[in-house]
C-alpha cells in the first residue's frame, strides 16, 4: 500500500510566520504616539556626533575590551570543553569502545539542564557562589555553550553513521585508530565552521552579560541609556559596531577559506593550537586591565531555600498566567524574527534594497534587546507587544544575516531559469532562490526559537507579566525559593521546546540529520 | 599522525597548566574597594568615584579602588561575597545588604537623606489632577504608572507603599501590573513622552531634571510629594579594623564626616552627590524601611 503523507511547501512555510507582525502591530499601533518623538530623534542624531570626550570614551574603549577578551577566553574553553562532552555523549563512540550505548545517553542527559538556562541565569547564580570576579562571565557563557557545543557534536556524530568504523574495525584497526581515521576529516570542517559562529554568539552573550551587570561594555551602554544619554550611548555603540563588522568579515573569510580548502585534519590541529594561544592571549588581557583573575575566586555558599519556603513560593506565584504570557511572548518574537527576513528578501529584491536590508539587520543585532525596548517603549505603550517587537528585532538582525549568507552560497542557476522563462522578480526569488533554502532556513528557524525562549528573561521588564520579568523581581527581592522555581520552569520550558523543534525540524525537512548550517543559530 | 597525538596533548596540557599557575601566584596587596548602585550615567558615577577614592586614598594612606556595578541586586550580592568593603547603598539595597551581611556596619548619609522625599509626575495629557492628601492617590486607579528600579527605595518602595496605604494594589493599573522602567531618568523621559501616564520618582533627580530643562512642564507635573523618610547611605563591611588596623572604620567614617565645600575636590565629590556634607546615620533610622520592606516582599 502507498502511504502518502502531505508536505507543506517550505517557501511559504517561511514567509508564514510574518503574520505575527500583524498581531503585533494591531496591538502595538493604537499605543503609539508622538511623545517620544524627540528623544528618538536625539537618539538618531546623536549617532552622527558621538560623544568623544575622553572620560567617556577611555571608559567604553576599556569595556570593550573586556568584553572581547570575555568572550574569547569563554569561546576557547567552551569549545574546547564541548568537544570532549560532544565526543562522551556521541553513541558512536561508545559503541566503538564498550560496545555500549547507554553512557552516551546519560551523558546527554545530563548536558540538557546546563543548555536550558540561559548565560544571563548562569551569570546571575555564579555572582552569588564568586562575588564580582571576572570568571562570573566567563563561566556564565562557558557552562551553556560547552553544553551547546556537545550537543551539536554528538548530533553530528551520530548523523555519520557506523560503517566506515565497522569496516575499519573489521580491518583491525584498533578503536582509536578507526576513529581518528573515520571520523576526524569529515567533521573537520563542520566543527571549525561552526565554532566560527560560536565566537559571534560569545561576543553577543558576553555584552549581554554587560547590560545585566557583569562588566564590560554591556555596562556601559546600559548605565547611558538608562540615563538617556544618547551621545555617550553611541560612543560605545560604534565601538561595538566595529568589533562585529570585523569580526563577522574574519569568519566569514574563515569559512570561505574552509570551503576553498577543504579542512584537513592538519588544519584542525592548527586551529586548536591556535585557540589554545588565543585563550591564553585573552586571559592575559584580562589581567592586564586590572581584573583580578586569581584572588578573586572564593567560594560562597549558594544560599539555599527550605522546603516550606518553596511550598510557599509555589503557592505565590500565577504559574499559569506567567508560562502563557512567556509563551506567547516567544511565538509573537519568533515569528517577527523567522518570517521578515525571507518576506523583506522577496518583497525588495533589487541591490540596493538588498544592502539597505543588509545595513538594517546589521544595527538590529547590534542594538541589545533591553536597549531596543526601551527605545521602543518611549514611543508607544507599554504591552506584550513591545517586548515581543524588541525580542524579535534582535533576532531578526541574526536570521537575516543567515539567509543571506546561505543564499550568496548557493547557484543562482533556477533563479536566472525561473526568469528567462518569464516570472516575475519575486516569483523567481520566492521559487528560484528562496525554495532551496528553506527547509534549513526552517531548521534554523526551529533552534533560533529555541533561543527567544531563553530570551525572554531579557524582556521581562517591558513584558511585566512572564516569567523572565518575575524572576528579576524575585532576584531583587532575594527571594530564593521563586529564583530556584522559576529557574527550574525556565529550564523545562526549554527542554520541552527543544524536543518540538525537533519534531518540526524533522517534520519539515524529513530528516533527523541538522544541516550543517543551522548549527549556527544554536546560540 | 596517530602515535603523535598523544605527545600534542601533553604538551598543551602542560601549557595551559603553567599558564594557570603563573596566575595564581600573583596575589593582590590589601586594597579598600568600594562600590555604589548605579543611579546615575556612567560618565558621573566613573568622575565622582575616581574623585572620591583618590580622597579617601590621600587621607587613610591606602589604596582605594572603584569598581562598578550596573545593578542594584548585583551591588548587594557584591557586599554579600565581600567583593565590595564600602558602598554606597540606597534605603532598601542597604538594608537587604546588612541583612544578609551581619556585623556590617551603616557609616554615614548626606545631610538630605534625612528628610528624603519621592515625588508621583503625571502627563499633563493624561487629566490627572494634583493630589493633595495621600486618599486622593486613588486617582490612578486604571492609569498606566510606572516605576523605576525594581529595587529602588524612591523610585518603587515607597511610592508602593503609599500607593498601598491609599488602598491601591498595583494589579489595579492599566494593563493588571505597573511597569519598571530601570531608573529615575527612564521614569521622567516615559511619562514625559506620555508612554506612561504617571510615575514616581526620586526628588532629587525631578529637582535636577526641572533645573537643567530635561523636565518639559507644559507636558509633565508634580502631582504629588511623599512624606519624608531615610534613604541612602555608606555601608561598611565589619571586618574592617581587622583588615586594615584597628580604629579603621572609625576613621573611614570621620574622614567622609570630615569632608565639606572649602577643599576643592571634596566640594565637586559633595556638588555631584547633591549634597552640602555628609552627617552621621544610624541603623535605627532604617527601621521603617526594613519593615516596608517586609510587608511587601522585598525582604526576607
Amino acid at each position: 500500500m502507498i502511504r502518502l503523507r502531505l508536505n507543506p511547501t517550505p517557501p511559504l512555510l517561511s514567509l508564514l510566520p510574518a503574520l505575527a507582525l500583524v498581531v503585533v502591530l494591531m496591538e502595538m499601533v493604537p499605543g503609539i504616539h508622538s511623545g517620544g518623538l524627540q528623544s528618538l530623534i536625539a537618539f538618531i542624531s546623536a549617532a552622527f556626533h558621538p560623544s568623544m570626550d575622553p572620560s567617556v570614551v577611555s571608559s567604553a574603549w576599556r569595556g570593550l575590551q573586556i568584553t572581547m577578551a570575555t568572550a574569547l577566553l569563554s569561546w576557547v574553553v567552551s569549545t574546547l570543553i564541548g568537544v570532549v562532552l560532544g565526543l562522551a555523549s556521541a553513541t558512536l563512540i561508545w559503541q566503538t569502545f564498550i560496545g555500549k550505548s547507554w553512557p552516551a545517553i546519560l551523558f546527554r542527559r545530563l548536558l540538557a539542564f546546563p543548555r536550558a538556562v540561559h548565560e544571563l541565569l548562569w551569570g546571575l547564580l555564579l555572582l552569588q557562589m564568586l562575588g564580582l570576579s571576572p570568571w562570573v562571565a566567563i563561566l556564565a557563557i562557558t557552562i551553556p555553550y560547552s553544553a551547546l557545543v556537545a550537543r551539536v557534536l554528538s548530533d553530528q556524530l551520530d548523523s555519520l553513521g557506523a560503517r566506515p568504523l565497522i569496516a575499519l574495525r573489521q580491518s583491525g584497526a584498533r578503536p582509536i585508530q578507526a576513529l581518528t581515521t573515520a571520523i576526524v576529516p569529515p567533521m573537520a570542517p563542520v566543527l571549525m565552521s561552526y565554532c566560527g559562529y560560536r565566537l559571534e554568539c560569545a561576543l553577543r552573550g558576553a555584552t549581554l552579560l554587560g547590560v545585566f551587570g557583569l562588566g564590560g561594555l554591556g555596562t556601559d551602554l546600559q548605565l547611558t541609556l538608562q540615563s538617556l544619554q544618547f551621545e555617550q550611548l553611541w560612543t560605545a555603540l560604534w565601538m561595538l559596531a566595529a568589533v562585529m563588522v570585523i569580526l563577522e568579515q574574519l569568519i566569514s573569510w574563515w569559512r570561505q577559506r574552509l570551503r576553498s580548502s577543504g579542512a584537513a585534519p592538519k588544519e584542525l590541529l592548527v586551529s586548536v593550537c591556535l585557540m589554545l594561544i588565543l585563550g591564553i592571549c585573552s586571559s592575559i588581557w584580562l589581567q592586564s586591565l586590572d581584573l583580578d583573575m586569581a584572588s578573586s575566586i572564593r567560594w560562597h555558599q549558594l544560599p539555599l531555600p527550605t522546603v516550606s519556603e518553596l511550598i510557599t513560593a509555589i503557592n505565590e506565584l500565577p504559574w499559569l498566567q506567567l508560562i502563557f504570557n512567556t509563551l506567547l511572548l516567544t511565538v509573537l518574537a519568533a515569528g517577527i524574527a523567522i518570517g521578515l527576513p525571507p518576506l523583506g528578501m522577496m518583497l525588495w529584491p533589487s541591490q540596493l534594497g538588498r544592502s539597505i536590508q543588509s545595513l538594517l539587520w546589521g544595527f538590529l543585532r547590534l542594538i541589545p534587546t533591553p536597549l531596543a525596548a526601551l527605545l521602543l517603549l518611549l514611543n508607544c505603550e507599554p504591552n506584550l507587544a513591545v517586548a515581543a517587537l524588541a525580542l524579535g528585532a534582535h533576532n531578526l538582525g541574526v536570521m537575516g544575516r543567515l539567509l543571506k549568507e546561505a543564499l550568496d552560497q548557493q547557484s543562482d542557476s533556477c533563479y536566472q531559469a525561473l526568469k528567462a522563462s518569464g516570472a516575475g522578480d519575486r516569483v523567481a526569488w520566492l521559487y528560484g532562490s528562496l525554495s532551496a533554502q528553506s527547509p534549513s532556513y526552517l531548521a534554523y528557524a526551529a533552534y533560533r526559537a529555541d533561543v527567544m525562549l531563553r530570551e525572554t528573561a531579557v524582556v521581562g521588564m517591558v513584558g511585566g507579566a512572564g516569567l523572565g520579568w518575575q524572576l528579576i523581581e524575585s532576584l531583587s527581592s532575594f527571594n530564593w525559593a521563586q529564583v530556584y522555581l522559576l529557574i527550574g520552569v525556565y529550564a523545562m520550558l526549554t527542554m520541552f521546546g527543544e524536543v518540538l523543534s525537533d519534531h518540526c525540524r524533522q517534520l519539515w525537512t524529513g530528516s533527523k540529520k541538522k544541516p550543517v548550517m543551522a548549527l549556527a543559530l544554536q546560540s | 599522525m596517530i602515535t603523535r597525538n598523544p605527545r600534542w596533548l601533553l604538551s598543551l596540557i602542560v601549557l595551559f597548566s603553567s599558564f594557570f599557575s603563573s596566575v595564581a601566584t600573583s596575589l593582590a596587596e590589601d586594597v579598600l574597594r568600594i562600590g555604589a548602585i548605579p543611579d546615575q550615567n556612567p560618565e558621573r558615577l566613573n568622575r565622582l568615584y575616581s574623585l572620591l577614592s583618590t580622597e579617601l586614598s590621600k587621607e587613610l594612606q591606602i589604596p582605594v579602588r572603584y569598581i562598578a556595578v550596573t545593578n542594584y541586586p548585583a551591588a548587594v550580592s557584591a557586599f554579600r561575597t565581600n567583593s565590595l568593603d564600602l558602598v554606597w547603598f540606597g534605603g532598601l539595597t542597604g538594608v537587604q545588604a546588612r541583612l544578609q551581611k551581619p556585623g556590617a556596619k551603616v557609616l554615614a548619609q548626606r545631610d538630605i537623606d534625612v528628610n528624603f522625599r519621592s515625588v508621583f509626575i503625571a502627563n499633563t495629557g493624561s487629566g490627572i489632577k494634583q493630589i493633595n492628601s495621600l486618599n486622593e492617590l486613588s486617582s490612578l486607579r486604571g492609569k498606566r504608572f510606572t516605576f523605576g528600579s525594581e529595587s529602588s527605595t524612591s523610585g518603587r518602595l515607597m511610592p508602593q507603599y503609599f500607593l498601598q496605604e491609599a488602598g491601591i494594589k498595583t494589579t489595579e493599573f492599566a494593563g493588571q501590573a505597573p511597569g519598571f522602567s530601570g531608573s529615575h531618568d527612564a521614569t521622567l523621559a516615559l511619562v514625559q513622552s506620555g508612554s506612561f501616564e504617571a510615575g514616581a520618582l526620586n526628588e532629587q533627580v525631578w529637582l535636577s531634571a526641572l533645573q537643567t530643562g530635561r523636565a518639559d512642564p507644559q507636558r509633565v507635573s508634580l502631582i504629588w510629594r511623599t512624606p519624608a523618610y531615610a534613604d541612602y547611605h555608606w555601608l561598611a563591611q565589619g571586618n574592617l579594623d581587622k583588615r586594615f588596623g584597628d580604629g579603621f572604620t572609625n576613621r573611614l567614617k570621620q574622614a567622609l564626616l570630615s569632608w565639606d565645600k572649602k577643599s576643592k575636590p571634596q566640594a565637586t565629590i559633595l556638588d555631584l552627590f547633591g549634597a552640602s556634607r555628609f552627617i552621621p546615620a544610624l541603623e535605627n533610622q532604617y527601621k521603617t524601611i526594613e519593615t516596608i520592606g517586609r510587608q511587601l516582599g522585598k525582604i526576607q
